[in-house]
């Protein structure tokens, strides 16, 4: 073959000729000489197939129709960490900073090396770089309220969307299997869910005895200095709902419910701080992926009122990683740290 | 002569009692507005325990809310307030426009870009990293427009004016290209006093109470400066050094109370124009007026903000903003202007 390329000395006709002929030569190489060809085609056909099958998708934006086996899918927000840990077949993603701590050396190369096609806002999509991407289904992963900064008919104009987003933050698990179903890649999904409940049942009886005595309290990390108050979270929060897999159990509930996570936390005066966790046999406090204290806890553990609390003079007040976790593999982290910040409660 | 000299005193002393009177009703509603705050917050305290927490400290959780939340936050409110008021009374008078107020000078607009560079590169974390930056950019700002406003008061505004512009400019640049940067800096750019009784705030409190010292002190020089430049020479008044005396204690009042609490517009512009009237164009009275009004207004405003919403607090700038736009409003159409 280079021996042909080298060779400047041919006429062009010739080295038409030749080129041709190399051509069908390998169009049969590759598709098998004789009868097997027909199989082939059939295979091929039938890959097609399924390759268009459809299926309808109930999704927050309505019944949509998608792909039966996605080959190319965008994915935005929370769908990002999902559909990497599962595998999917991603050609684009948003940027999702506050989820690169909690993942694997492996998935954090995936995210890094895979297409950015929207910044950490959804008002930041770029529907060109979406378009570019060529996907034959887009997941959107945000809040129903933020739906509204996106252009959902400038991206169905471009592949079927599928809007799956957070609603209250323990419904992560549902959530997170609902994006990887719509993305075709339940298997390793699943995989990964059975590891994690495997691990959550284990330490749920390591811990029985050690937890089932006490009420326990957490304070979140997004309370706001500037105004004084603090994130007080109760049972199903970002901070808790982890900790309660393996039997934690948080008392108490929001003054006044609101929509999504505000049914499950709130952000009370410091004032109020006795009178939120003045109960509470043990606290847990939400910490930095690197263990430190985030500012507007340390607001709260700096205040005096805090020192009063009867479970901070119990010394059972414990920092707990990885809350923001909204995948299996990242609430095996949690449920990691939870265990090594929770040891100290099996000595007592 | 003898005649003759007595009678403009008696004038001064019938006029002087009145002015008394008035800076002693203003100390009792400050009084009275400060025992306000003091009592009321999220927490129902009982008064009588208000008080005990006060004489008869027990460390109890309602007698730490209001020793160690509630009164540091009054106390805070004073200061802040008095300060942006004396300093908006100074700029004022030095600057003989009704207008003026301490952030004219570019003195908040050098905290914010301060603590914005200080966002950037990581180091104004926390409050003690925010005051320390705050303190840093209102005094080298401070320190900019005096080099290049030097005597001239109009040259001082414009120079203020337009340092606030481009470092507001590059700030603004800095915030969109960093949105981490930008979610620090939007929760000291709404100013407040909650949650401030953690910083350390012995330095910048010092500093306002010996500046507010040198303002009553500096208030009788500042008297003849207002009668021209050439009275003043003649009443043996040093422009030079009573210009650059005053400068140097609009920076250190503004840019102290904005590294303590952000930026609280309106207290500076609004409180002198209550207070010029009463005061009767005498500075040293119109500084005392401004030192009670100014603590006043933000106390009210205070408390304001931690009772207006049943949802939780407002920023305290929020309701300054509210009550200070009609104040001025009806301030300017009642009384004008008032002579400068």
């Amino acid at each position: 073959m280079n021996h042909y390329l080298m060779n400047t000395e041919f006429p062009m006709s010739l080295r038409r000729s030749f080129g041709l002929v190399a051509a069908v030569a390998l169009a049969l190489a590759l598709t098998g000489c004789g009868s097997s060809s027909s199989d082939s085609g059939d295979d091929t056909s039938k890959k097609d197939d399924k390759k268009s099958e459809t299926r309808v998708f109930a999704a927050d934006n309505g019944k949509i129709t998608i792909p039966a086996d996605p080959q190319r899918v965008v994915a935005t927000g929370y769908a990002v960490p999902v559909m990497i840990e599962a595998d999917a077949p991603l050609v684009g993603i948003s940027s999702w900073q506050r989820g690169e701590p909690m993942m694997n050396k492996e998935d954090l190369a995936t995210y890094k090396k895979l297409p950015k096609i929207a910044g950490e806002q959804a008002a930041e999509t770029n529907y060109e770089a979406v378009a570019e991407a060529d996907p034959d289904l887009i997941v959107i992963g945000v809040p129903a309220p933020v739906l509204g900064d996106i252009d959902v008919k400038r991206l169905e104009s471009i592949a079927p969307v599928v809007a799956i987003g957070p609603t209250v933050p323990s419904a992560w698990r549902e959530l997170a299997q609902k994006q990887a179903d719509a993305a075709g890649s339940l298997k390793q999904f699943d995989a990964v869910q059975k590891d994690y409940e495997a691990k959550a049942e284990k330490l749920a009886k390591k811990y029985k005895d050690a937890l089932s005595p006490y009420k326990v309290g957490h304070v979140g990390s997004y309370g706001d200095v500037a105004k004084g108050t603090f994130q007080r979270e109760f049972s199903g929060s970002w901070g808790t709902n982890i900790a309660e897999d393996i039997g934690a159990k948080y008392y108490g509930k929001v003054k006044e419910s609101g929509p999504g996570s505000r049914s499950v936390s709130e952000y009370p005066s410091i004032e109020e701080l006795p009178d939120s966790l003045g109960e509470a046999d043990v606290i847990t406090y939400s910490v930095k992926a690197d263990g430190s204290v985030p500012e507007s806890v340390k607001y709260v553990m700096d205040s005096k009122l805090w020192k009063n609390l009867p479970a901070v003079k119990a010394g059972k007040t414990f920092p707990i990683r990885y809350t923001e976790a909204a995948t299996y593999g990242q609430a095996m982290q949690t449920l990691d740290a939870i265990d090594t910040s929770f040891a100290p409660l099996l000595d007592q | 002569m003898t005649v003759a000299g007595h009678a403009p005193e008696t004038a001064r002393t019938r006029r002087a009692v009145p002015q008394l009177g008035l800076l002693v009703g203003g100390l009792a509603l400050l009084a009275a507005v400060a025992v306000l705050s003091i009592g009321i917050g999220a927490r129902s305290v009982p008064p009588a325990e208000v008080v005990r927490a006060l004489v008869d400290f027990q460390g109890t959780d309602d007698h730490v809310i209001v020793r160690d939340v509630r009164a540091p936050r009054a106390l805070l409110a004073v200061a802040v307030g008095a300060a942006l008021a004396v300093a908006g009374a100074l700029i004022q008078t030095l600057a003989r426009n009704p207008l003026a107020e301490p952030g004219i000078l570019g003195v908040t607009a050098g905290a914010g870009f301060a603590i914005t560079v200080g966002s950037a590169l990581g180091l104004a974390a926390g409050q003690a990293g925010e005051l320390g930056f705050a303190v840093i950019g209102s005094v080298l700002a401070a320190l900019l427009v005096a080099a290049v406003g030097r005597r001239s008061p109009l040259r001082l505004v414009l120079t203020g004016v337009a340092l606030t512009a481009v470092l507001g400019g590059v700030g603004l640049g800095l915030r969109l290209m960093l949105p981490d940067v930008f979610d620090m800096y939007r929760f000291w750019s709404v100013g407040s006093l909650a949650a401030r009784e953690q910083a350390p705030l012995e330095l910048p409190l010092a500093a306002i109470g010996v500046s507010l010292l040198g303002a009553l002190l500096l208030s009788r020089a500042l008297n003849a400066l207002t009668l021209g430049e050439s009275v003043a020479h003649t009443l043996g008044a040093g422009v030079v050094r009573v210009r650059a005396a005053t400068l140097a204690l609009i920076t250190v009042l503004s840019g102290a109370a904005t590294a303590i609490a952000g930026p609280i517009l309106f207290v500076g512009l609004i409180v002198p124009h209550l207070a010029r009237r009463p005061a009767g164009g005498s500075v040293p009275w119109l500084i005392l007026y401004t030192m009670v009004l100014g603590p006043v207004l933000l106390l009210v405003a205070d408390i304001g903000s931690r009772v207006l919403l049943p949802t939780g607090e407002v920023p305290v700038a929020v309701v300054t903003a509210f009550l200070g736009g009609p104040m001025l409003i009806w301030a300017v159409r009642r009384y004008g202007a008032g002579a400068l």
